[in-house]
C-alpha cells in the first residue's frame, strides 16, 4: 500500500521539477514580465494619485492612498505570478493537435497540466511576487504586519492557485469548441481582473456590485490573500472564515472544471478532434 | 490465437461533419446550421498482429489510417466494432492501456522543447513508473546501440529534427512497451538518418519483441523493415499479407531502363515521347504498358504475361540507337502506386 501511495507522487514532482527548469530557460520572459508590471504600476501611481487628489477627505472607502497603493501593488504582482498561460497552451494544443500525446500518457490530462505549470508558479512567486512584496514593505516602511498572517496568507495563496488553475483550465477547455484562443483569453482576463479586486478594490466597488463579486469565485483569488496579508484588524477567526470560503470555491471550481472536461472528452472520443 | 497482441474486428468509425456553405453569408448560416452528413472514415475494418511483428500500415493520405491509429491507441472510439490491444479494450481503458504502448507521431515531439532530452526521459520515467534498473540499462542499451549518450544532454529546441525524432522514438521505448505505433517516423529526414532510424526500430524490434505498427510514405522503411503490409484507402483494407506475395503477384512486372544516344536537340523528353509513341502503336492492346523518362533514363515499365522484354527491347533498337540498359524487378513503391490506383481488385 505504501509504495502505491509513493508511486503517484513522484509521477507529478517530476513535472514539477521539469516545469521549474523550463520557467528558468526562458530567463528573458520574467524579466520582460516584471518590466511590464513596472509600467502598469507607474500608470496606476498616477491614477489613483489623481483619485485621491480630487477627494476632499484622506480616507476613500475607508482606505488611505498608501493602502489603496499596497492593495494594487501586491494584486498585480500575485496576478502576474499566477498568470501561467494555461489558456494560452490548451488552446494551442487543441488547434495543432499535440494534445492527442498527452491523451495518449497514462495520465489525467487536468493533472498533468496542473504539475506541468506547478514548478512555473513556484518559479514566478520567486522572481515576481516575492521582490515585489520585500520592495513594497520596504518603501512603506513596514506598514503590514509579519507574524501568523504570513503563514495563513502562503496556505491562502496556494488555494488561491488552484482556483486560478481550475477557472484557466474550465476557460480552456472551452478552446476546444471555440478553436480560438485570444477571445475567450481577454474575456476570462477582464472579467477575472475586474470582478476579483485586482485592478479596483472591492470596497471600492458600489454596494450591489460588490455582494454580487462576493458571491463569484474570483474574488477568492486575490482579495482573500491580500487581506489577510495587509489587514491588521483581522483575527484568527476572521482568517479561517476566509479561508473556508476559498476552501469551497476550490472544491466548486474543481468539480465544474473537472466535469466540463470528461463531457469535452467523450465530444473528443466520438467526433475527433 | 493467445499470440496476438491485438485484435481488430470489424471497426467502422463514422464522423459528423457539419455541411458548409460558401461565403461571408454561407459561414454566418453555418454557425446555426443543423446540416450533417455522415463521413465514414473507416469501413469495416478487421486485422490481427501478432507480438514482435513489424507491421507497415500503409495508405494515401486521407485514407483512414490516422484514425485506426487512434482508435488503437485509444483516442477514439469506434462507431462500431471491437478492438483489442494487449487484452484490453483501449478507448475503456485509456490510462491503462497507455502504460503498455508506445506512440510516436514524426511531425510532433512529447519531449519538453526547452530542456534537455535526458529531463524529459525522468519525467516519462516517473509518468510510467520505469523501474531504476530498467531505465539505466534502456538507456545504456540506446547509447550503445546508436550512440544515443551524446543527445541525452543536448537541449531538445538546439536537436536538428532527425536527433529530435531519434530521442521521440527512444522515449516511446522507454518504458518497454508491448506495442509501438509509429506514424511517419522518417518524414523530412536525410537519407543517413533514415537507415540510422530503421537500423534502430530494427534493432529495437528483434531485441525486445516489441510489436511495431509502422505508418510511412517512404517505401525505402517498407523494405527495410516490414515483412507483412497492410493496405487501406478509403477507409477499407485493401491488402493484408507479406510484401513478398504482392511482389509475386506482380512478379511479372518488370522495369527497363533505357538509355539512348542523345538526339540533335539532346531532348530526352522527346525520346520517351517517341518511345511511347513507338510501343503503343506496336502494342495497343498491353495496358500495363508504362513509359515514362528523366533526364538520363527513359523507364519502360511492362508486364510479361502480356509482351516480352525482347519484343520491346526489338521494336525499339529498330528506330532508336540504345546506348545503355538496366532491367529491374518492380520495385515496392510502384506495387503500392499500382494499387492506390486501383492496380488490384
Amino acid at each position: 500500500m505504501i509504495c502505491k501511495n509513493k508511486f503517484p507522487r513522484l509521477r507529478y514532482l517530476g513535472l514539477t521539477r521539469g516545469s521549474m527548469m523550463q520557467s528558468l530557460a526562458f530567463r528573458m520572459s520574467t524579466l520582460v514580465t516584471i518590466l511590464g508590471n513596472v509600467v502598469y504600476l507607474i500608470i496606476i501611481y498616477y491614477l489613483w494619485k489623481a483619485i485621491y487628489a480630487s477627494s476632499p477627505v484622506a480616507s476613500v472607502n475607508g482606505m488611505t492612498f498608501s493602502d489603496t497603493m499596497i492593495y494594487l501593488v501586491l494584486a498585480s504582482a500575485l496576478f502576474n505570478f499566477m498568470n501561467c498561460f494555461i489558456i494560452w497552451g490548451m488552446g494551442r494544443d487543441f488547434q495543432s493537435g499535440q494534445f492527442v500525446l498527452y491523451l495518449l500518457k497514462p495520465m489525467d490530462y487536468q493533472v498533468f497540466w496542473f504539475f506541468s505549470t506547478s514548478g512555473q508558479y513556484i518559479i514566478s512567486f520567486f522572481t515576481t511576487f516575492l521582490p515585489t512584496f520585500v520592495i513594497v514593505y520596504i518603501i512603506t516602511k513596514g506598514s503590514f504586519a509579519l507574524g501568523v498572517n504570513l503563514i495563513v496568507f502562503i496556505i491562502s495563496v496556494c488555494i488561491s492557485v488552484m482556483i486560478n488553475f481550475f477557472i484557466d483550465f474550465f476557460v480552456g477547455t472551452i478552446c476546444l469548441y471555440t478553436q480560438s484562443i485570444w477571445g475567450v483569453n481577454i474575456m476570462k482576463e477582464v472579467v477575472v481582473a475586474l470582478l476579483s479586486g485586482a485592478t479596483i478594490p472591492l470596497a471600492f466597488f458600489p454596494d450591489k456590485l460588490h455582494a454580487f463579486a462576493n458571491l463569484l469565485p474570483f474574488q477568492a483569488i486575490y482579495n482573500a490573500p491580500l487581506q489577510i496579508l495587509i489587514d491588521r484588524s483581522l483575527d484568527g477567526k476572521d482568517y479561517l472564515t476566509m479561508l473556508g470560503k476559498q476552501f469551497f470555491w476550490v472544491i466548486v471550481m474543481l468539480v465544474i472544471s473537472r466535469c466540463f472536461w470528461n463531457l469535452s472528452k467523450r465530444v473528443i472520443t466520438v467526433n475527433g478532434g | 490465437m493467445s499470440d496476438s497482441i491485438i485484435k481488430v474486428e470489424h471497426i467502422t468509425k463514422e464522423f459528423k461533419i457539419l455541411n458548409h456553405r460558401e461565403g461571408v453569408k454561407g459561414m454566418v448560416r453555418d454557425l446555426f446550421s443543423r446540416d450533417y452528413h455522415m463521413l465514414t472514415a473507416v469501413n469495416d475494418v478487421c486485422m490481427e498482429i501478432k507480438q514482435g511483428e513489424i507491421v507497415g500500415y500503409l495508405g494515401p493520405n486521407g485514407s483512414g489510417k490516422s484514425t485506426t491509429i487512434k482508435m488503437m491507441t485509444g483516442v477514439l472510439e469506434p462507431t462500431s466494432g471491437t478492438i483489442m490491444v494487449n487484452g484490453r479494450i483501449p478507448y475503456k481503458n485509456r490510462a491503462k492501456n497507455a502504460e503498455e504502448i508506445g506512440v510516436v507521431f514524426g511531425q510532433r515531439t512529447q519531449l519538453w522543447w526547452a530542456l534537455p532530452a535526458m529531463e524529459s526521459f525522468k519525467i516519462l520515467k516517473e509518468i510510467y513508473r520505469i523501474p531504476n534498473k530498467d531505465f539505466k540499462d534502456n538507456l545504456e542499451y540506446f547509447d550503445a546501440l546508436i550512440g544515443a549518450g551524446e543527445l541525452y544532454g543536448k537541449t531538445v529546441r538546439q536537436m536538428s529534427l532527425g536527433q529530435r525524432i531519434l530521442c521521440d522514438i527512444l522515449a516511446s521505448f522507454l518504458h518497454n512497451p508491448g506495442v509501438v505505433f509509429l506514424d511517419e517516423p522518417t518524414i523530412g529526414l536525410d537519407v543517413s538518418i533514415k537507415s540510422k532510424i530503421r537500423e534502430l526500430i530494427k534493432e529495437l524490434n528483434k531485441e525486445k519483441g516489441t510489436t511495431v505498427i509502422l505508418t510511412t510514405h517512404d517505401m525505402g522503411d517498407v523494405d527495410a523493415l516490414c515483412k507483412r503490409i497492410i493496405i487501406i484507402d478509403k477507409g477499407s483494407i485493401l491488402y493484408d499479407n507479406t510484401i513478398e506475395n504482392l511482389r509475386s503477384y506482380f512478379g511479372a512486372y518488370r522495369t527497363i531502363k533505357l538509355s539512348f544516344q542523345k538526339n540533335s536537340a539532346g531532348l530526352a523528353a522527346q525520346d520517351t515521347y517517341e518511345v511511347e509513341k513507338l510501343l503503343h502503336t506496336a502494342f495497343p492492346n498491353a495496358k500495363s504498358l508504362n513509359v515514362r523518362g528523366d533526364e538520363d533514363w527513359t523507364e519502360i515499365l511492362l508486364n510479361e504475361d502480356e509482351i516480352t522484354m525482347m519484343q520491346v527491347l526489338n521494336i525499339i533498337q529498330e528506330k532508336k540507337n540504345i546506348t545503355d540498359m538496366m532491367l529491374q524487378e518492380i520495385s515496392t513503391e510502384s506495387v503500392i502506386k499500382k494499387i492506390y490506383e486501383g492496380g488490384v481488385q
